[in-house]
Order: C-alpha cells, then structure tokens, then sequence
C-alpha cells in the first residue's frame, strides 16, 4: 500500500516500420467499423443531434439560476440579500419590498445579469429560503447585453417544473 | 508572538520554544544573518535583511544538509500600513467566537490604512530541497522609497522569470537581474498592479501604436457609453 | 515613442521585446550578410495549445534565440482574490488550470484548512482524491491528445477526446459541472458521491481505459511520432530543478519527486500506486510518463472507489462549513451560522501559510496571507506552469524550428495557470 517509483518503458524502435502503422491502420479501422455499424443500428454513443436530441444531465447539473415561484404565483424570495452578497461576480441585484400579504418582504427588482454569471452555485448554497435554485436551463444567449440582463419575471420558474432540483438540493445541503 | 520592527535591530530570540530540526540546522549554518524566524502553520520562515538575501540563499543552497535546490517561488507582499505582519495570537479563533471581525462594507472598495514606519514590502521566498525534501520560507523586508533587492536568479535560473514577475505587480527591482522586464503586462503599463494602492477598478491609459504605418490616423475611437446598466442603480 | 520607433525599424511589433540575437559567423553563411529571420509563433499559433508567443530569431530552420512570452491570460486572479471572501474564491480556481479544475480547488481548500488547522473527514478526503484523479486523467488525455494532434495524429486526439468526455461526465454527475467544477469547500465537498456513482464510474473508467489503449497502439511505436519526440526537448535535470520545474516533465528526467509520495496528503497513503519516471528528459519520455500516469489515475480512483467510507462528507464546526440546509429552514442558530459566514466569509486566524500539492503539471501551491478578517489579504498561486515554462526558451536554442511544437505541446502549458 504504498507509491512505487518505476521507469516507464521505452519500446525499443522496431525495424518492421510498418508494422506499427498496419496495427494503427486495424485500430482506427475497428474503431470506424464499430462506429457505422452502431450508426446503423441507431446506436446512441456519443454524440446526439443536439436541438432534437438531448443529453441526459445528472442530477447535479448546474443550469443558470432561476427564482421559485410558489404555487400563489409569487417568489418564495423574501430579498434577503444574501444571494446577492455571496454571488462572486456580483451578478445579482436586488431591491427589497414590503407588502401586506403574509410573506411581507419580497424583492421589487431581482436582476441577474447572465453575461457575468459564471453557474458557480453558490446563490443556491447561500439562500436560506430555497428561492434561487440553479436549473438545467443553459441556452440563454443574446444577441444584445440587454438581453442577457433576465429581470424577476424571467427568471421565475414555477416550483413544479423545479421539483427534481429540490429534492436534490435537500438531500445534498442536508446535514445531520 | 509580535515581530518587532525591523529597523530597530531584531535579536533573533527565537519566538517558539524549540526550533525544528531543519531550524537548528539552518540556525547554525545562517543563524548570524537571520533576523528572527517562525514556524507557523507547520511552516518554517527566516527574516533576512536585503543586504544579506544573497549570502542566505548561496549557503542555504550549498550547504550539503540543507541543499534547498528548488526556487519555488518569489513574491511579494504589501503590507501599506500594516508594519508587521499579521502576527497577532492565533488562539483569539479558538476561544471565542465573539472576534468576528467587521468588514468593509463595500465588497470592491480596499480599505486603505496609514502607512506604518516599517518598511512596506515583503519580498518572500519559498525553497525546496528535493534531496531532503524540505522547504523553507524566507522574506525580507524592502522599503518603499527604495523598493529595491538582490537576484537570486544567479543562483536559481528559475528565479528570472518569478523576479520578473514580482517586478511587474509590485514594482521591486532586482538589483543584477539579467532581464528584467515585464512578464504578464505591457512594457506601457502604468503602475503595479498588486500594490495595494491600486485600485482594483483603476483604468490604463490608451497606448497609441508605434509600430510601421503608425502615421496613418488611427480608426477614430468610438464613444461607448455601454448599455443602460439599471441594475447598479437604486429606484427612487 | 520616436526613439523606439527608430530602434525597432524591423522589429515593430512592440518594444518589450529582447534585442536580436547576434548573426554569429558560425551560425550564418558568411556571405550571407542577413540578420537572423525573427519568427513570432503565437499568441494563436494553430499548432500551440496554450496561448503563448514564441519569438524565434532563426537561422534556416535553425533556432537562434528565443524568447517565450506569456501574459495574455492574465487575468488578475490574485488581485481578484484579495477583494472576495475565502469562499468566493473557490470558483476562481476553476478557471486556473481549467482542464483540471478539482485539483486546483482541492489545493487552494487545502491551503485555508492548513490555515484554520482543520482536518476534514475521511471520505471528504477520499472523494476529493476521486475527483482529483479524475481531473488529472482528463488533464493528461487533452495534452497528450493536443499534442498528437498538432504532430498531425488526429486519429488519437479524437480517442483521447472521448475518453476525456467519459470522465468529464463523471465529474459532470460528482459536483454538476464539466469544466468550472467549484466542487471543493473549505473543509468538506459540495456534495456526497451521487447514488450509484460506483458502477457508473467502473463502466465509464473500463471505456476510457480502452481508447487510452488504443491512442497507445497508434501513437507509441509509430515512426513519425517517435522521430519528432525523442530526443527532442531535452532539459538536463539539473536544469531543471534549477528552473524549479516540478510534475511530470521533471519525472521524465528522473527525477522521483512526487508531493503524492514524498509530503503524503488526502489519503494517498492508503492507495496503491506506481510513479512513473524516466530517463531521458526528453519528449517522448513525457508522453511516456503522462499516459502511464493516466493509467495509475485510473487505478487509484477505482481503489478509493473500493475503500471510500461512509460517513459525513462536511467538517462538523460552524464557524467553517455552511450549515445543512434543513437546520437553516427550520433553527435560529443555523440560519444566523448561515448569514454570518455568508455575509462576513467566516473568521480565520492571522498569518500566513503554504501549501502544495501534486496538481496535473507539479506543484500547485498557495501561499495565503491573512490578517485576520473573512478575505485574504494576499493569495498567491505557486503555478507549475510558469516555472515549466520558463526553460522553454533556453531550451529550444539551436534545436530545430519543428521541434517547437512538440516541446511546446509536452511542456503542457495551461494558460489560466501560467498567467493567473
Ligand atoms: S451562479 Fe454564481 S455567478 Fe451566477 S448568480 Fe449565482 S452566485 Fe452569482
Ligand atoms: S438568498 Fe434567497 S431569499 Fe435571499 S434574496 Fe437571494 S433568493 Fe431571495
């Protein structure tokens, strides 16, 4: 149980030339084979068509980060801050504001500006309300800097489309 | 364990009961140029003054016990207004956790604190022997208004490039260096970038093009006020 | 500016650059009354991965001088730092060596829990030596594939590809992302294994491991290939210690240093493993000792993959590691844990430390310096590139100008390390 030094071994330079091009030739061969016969037989390997064809992400996958919205049509986002204050690149802005409804604190402006967000995850891992959750959403390009400014209505997701994030996260955060 | 400042003449009372062993054997071979030393975090660590940073690191690299025949690393370290270091009892985190400390409140803004008498820069050495596998921290102290200190790169090659570089972020010369340029910024670059005075927002100038066909009226300068940026600005 | 403009008549491209070298008699054909051709090969050079600019002064084919020049991905990463909490960091650490983002957060957590004078809990360790070696793997097959591809092998370079995207897609399902992991916390991980990550890991590995074979049974023996790396690059060992070279390159020349072996961290003293060394410093021996290394990365992942324990995968303190979620909905004490460290970056001690560890290319190190408030007030990165680099240029003197591209390309030059 211990780390051994060895030298590699260098192969001796072999005098049939052409021998190591024949067995690259088999190589590549075989591998060009396999590819069109699975081809054929609608093998899904490695590559997908991608708008028809999706990947399967794992459960983990940090998508860009989307607002809860409750099953009322408001966020769960009570503006905390503290998104905002962990967010490295300082994406995130948020103007707080009170109504008279139950949940009396709520955020007037929530902005994340998606040209400098970087989907490190760490608004989810800050927010203390299970507001802000990173999504499996990726395809947000713009053709102008204002469009890749997502303003609060854009960004809420209804919390049912989110549920798998969730019990992920649950799980993940989830300590003894 | 405060340093105490190196202008006055630092005896080297060794702060920590008992040196490591590669303490002792440093301490014996250097040990009449070395200022104070520490082991902190594991990490052992010499002070030498400028004069000496040469003669430490020959001995240091020639003695057959100590053999350090790696340069692993020089910096430097800016410490505007903060004379000594940060060598403050390390036991405060244990005890009580009433020590938060408050900070700044603007993430982006440096707090810029008085300057101290001591000198203001750090030059800070890292060694590695790679036949006794040890290493060893050495830093020594440059003054602002001669922000100036030996080579070493004639004793490590590989430091050239690392001298070249603490040049450019914090603008210390290395007396003898045979090529001290900058190495990630441009020759035009207007003061030094990890000097804590400099604003990390702070602009460069514009650098106008001096090579062939320089004569030609550059392409006018387009004035771009950026989109409107709402989200820095608070409604009213 | 006129002065320089004078000066640099032929020599436009910008005034940071070395004097020519002399034409040497020897060198030039005397009646031949020309200075040496300066070739700038880069900052884009398609055959370079890595941006870099090479400036060569040639002599036919011949190399002269040359100055290597690096700097434009400089990025302020330590200036960066300075302004961010401890914990904001982490993801800038990704974008150091981006091919393999686990070790650099692994190095830079490390370096705050030596700070702190935590350990964190074994299978915490454990997954962070999975992830590692899962990024080194990934590390190596792009620069060994990169490098084929450059000598005109893009058979292989598509091999290794694939094999990179299956142990991408395990780093994929271990923290979320491929490349910008932000995986490692100061003293835990971002997430336990994902259920059945065992399995998926063995099949993936078993994959990958073959199309490794197969880039080896194109690559090694092939003439063209061995013609252009052996022997070519060659950088005596004591140069390059002296250079302060570390990681694979300096294992080809002999030289057994291996932080993973000589300052054992994680849990590498409890795994089986061979370190690869060479004899001849040159770039075959590199390549040689870059693909068995991707071997025995496999072989240890599949070992932690055996012995990983259960058990908490976070430090139980505090004052370092966010709390669990389902406390910060439901308790007081949690949730202020949580807006304290989030909000003021946790507390840790004044002073300063160092730390390293085996990343892809060497040593990684960090030297923190803190002064007692959640930010750093100086984190400097060790990068093993830039010191790899720099007996590049010495190096490629009087050697041929082909034998750039595959000294350049085994050099494996990381731009977001190199220029921090
Ligand atoms: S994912 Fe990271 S960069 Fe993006 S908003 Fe959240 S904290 Fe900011
Ligand atoms: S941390 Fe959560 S609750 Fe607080 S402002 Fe951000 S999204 Fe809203």
């Amino acid at each position: 149980m211990a780390a051994r030094v060895v030298k590699v071994v260098r192969p001796a330079p072999t005098t049939k030339q052409w021998l190591p091009i024949l067995i690259g030739l088999g190589v590549a061969s075989a591998h060009f084979f396999r590819n069109l016969f699975g081809f054929i037989r609608g093998r899904q390997d490695f590559t997908v068509n991608f708008p028809e064809q999706r990947f399967v992400q794992p459960p983990a996958m940090r998508g860009m980060p989307v607002l809860v919205q409750m099953a009322n049509g408001k966020e769960r986002c009570v503006a905390c801050g503290l998104c905002e204050w962990a967010c490295p690149t300082s994406c995130i802005t948020i103007f707080p504001a009170e109504t008279a409804a139950e949940v009396e604190r709520f955020p007037e402006v929530f902005d994340i500006d998606m040209a400098r967000c970087m989907f490190c995850g760490l608004c989810e891992e800050a927010c203390p309300e299970e507001a802000i959750v990173m999504s499996r959403q990726v395809e947000i390009s713009s053709y102008s800097r204002r469009g890749s400014l997502w303003r609060k209505q854009d960004l809420l997701v209804p919390e049912a489309e989110l549920k798998p994030r969730l019990d992920y996260l649950r799980a993940q955060y989830a300590r003894k | 364990m405060p340093e105490s400042n190196p202008p006055a003449p630092a005896p080297p009372t060794p702060p920590t009961p008992e040196p490591s062993k590669l303490m002792a054997a440093i301490l014996e071979r250097v040990g009449a140029l070395v200022e104070q030393w520490h082991a902190e975090h594991g990490d052992d660590r010499i002070h030498v003054a400028r004069e000496n940073i040469v003669a430490v690191c020959r001995l240091l690299r020639d003695s057959p016990e100590l053999a350090f025949d790696m340069c692993l690393d020089v910096t430097a370290v800016d410490y505007l207004g903060n004379p000594d270091g940060f060598i403050t009892p390390s036991q405060v985190w244990d005890e009580n956790r009433a020590a938060w400390r408050h900070l700044p409140q603007s993430r982006h803004r440096l707090v810029q604190p008085p300057r101290g008498p001591s000198p203001r820069f750090a030059v800070v050495y890292h060694l590695l022997s790679t036949s006794h596998l040890h290493r060893i921290r050495i830093k020594s102290r440059v003054p602002e208004d001669d922000p100036t200190i030996d080579t070493v790169s004639s004793l490590w090659p590989g430091a050239n490039w690392l001298e070249r570089e603490t040049w450019d972020m914090y603008g210390i010369r290395f007396n003898g260096h045979p090529d001290l340029r900058r190495i990630y910024l441009y020759e035009e670059f207007v003061g030094h970038p990890l000097r804590k005075d400099y604003d990390k927002q702070h602009e460069q100038p514009i650098q106008e093009y001096v090579g062939p066909g320089a004569k030609e009226p550059r392409r006018p300068q387009v004035e771009y006020a950026g989109p409107e940026r709402k989200n820095t600005q608070r409604p009213d | 500016m006129p002065d320089r403009n004078a000066k640099t008549l032929n020599d436009p491209i910008d005034s940071a650059m070395r004097p020519r070298a002399e034409a040497s008699p020897s060198q030039l054909d005397p009646g031949l009354d020309a200075p040496p051709m300066r070739l700038q090969f880069g900052p884009s050079h398609p055959a370079t991965h890595g941006t870099v600019r090479i400036v060569l002064d040639l002599d036919g084919e011949q190399i002269v001088d040359a100055d290597v020049q690096i700097g434009y991905l400089h990025r302020g990463f330590e200036k960066e730092c300075e302004t961010g909490y401890y914990y904001q960091n982490i993801p800038y650490t990704d974008r150091l060596n981006y091919s393999s983002a686990i070790l650099c957060n692994t190095a830079y957590c490390m370096t705050v829990e030596k700070l702190l004078g935590i350990t964190t809990p074994e299978r915490c360790d454990f997954i962070r030596v999975i992830g590692g070696e899962l990024s080194r793997m990934a590390d190596h097959m792009l620069c060994v594939g990169s490098s084929a591809m450059e000598l005109a092998a893009f058979t292989p370079f598509l091999y290794l590809l694939e094999a990179r995207e299956l142990v991408l897609d395990q780093i994929d399902a271990l923290c979320g992302a491929r490349i910008t992991t932000n995986a490692i916390r100061i003293g835990g991980v971002i997430s336990d294994l994902p259920a059945g990550f065992r399995e998926f890991a063995t099949a993936k590995l078993d994959r990958a491991a073959k199309l490794i074979d197969d880039a080896h049974k194109i690559l090694t023996d092939n003439i063209v290939f061995r013609r252009r790396m052996e022997g070519t690059g060659y950088i005596s060992p004591q140069d390059l210690i002296a250079h302060g070279v570390t990681g694979p390159m300096l294992r080809a020349g002999g030289v057994a240093l291996d932080l993973r072996r000589t300052q054992p961290y994680l849990v590498y003293p409890q795994l089986d493993f061979d370190i690869p060394i060479g004899e001849h410093s040159d770039n075959f021996d590199r390549y040689l000792v870059r693909l068995e290394e991707i071997r025995q990365s496999r072989r240890m992942v599949l070992q932690c993959l055996e012995k990983i324990p259960a058990g908490p995968v976070n430090v139980d303190d505090p004052r370092i590691r966010w709390p669990g979620k389902n406390h910060v909905f439901g308790r007081m004490e949690e949730l202020i844990d949580q807006f304290k460290l989030v909000t003021e970056g946790g507390l840790f001690p004044p002073g300063e430390v160092y730390f390293a560890l085996e990343a892809t290319n060497g040593e990684f190190g960090f030297y923190l310096v803190s002064d007692g408030t959640g930010k750093p007030y100086k984190c400097r990165l060790r990068s093993p590139s830039f010191s790899n680099l720099s007996p590049l240029g010495r190096a490629l003197i009087g050697r041929q100008l082909a034998d750039v591209v595959p000294s350049f390309g085994m050099t494996n030059m990381i731009g977001g390390e190199c220029d921090r």
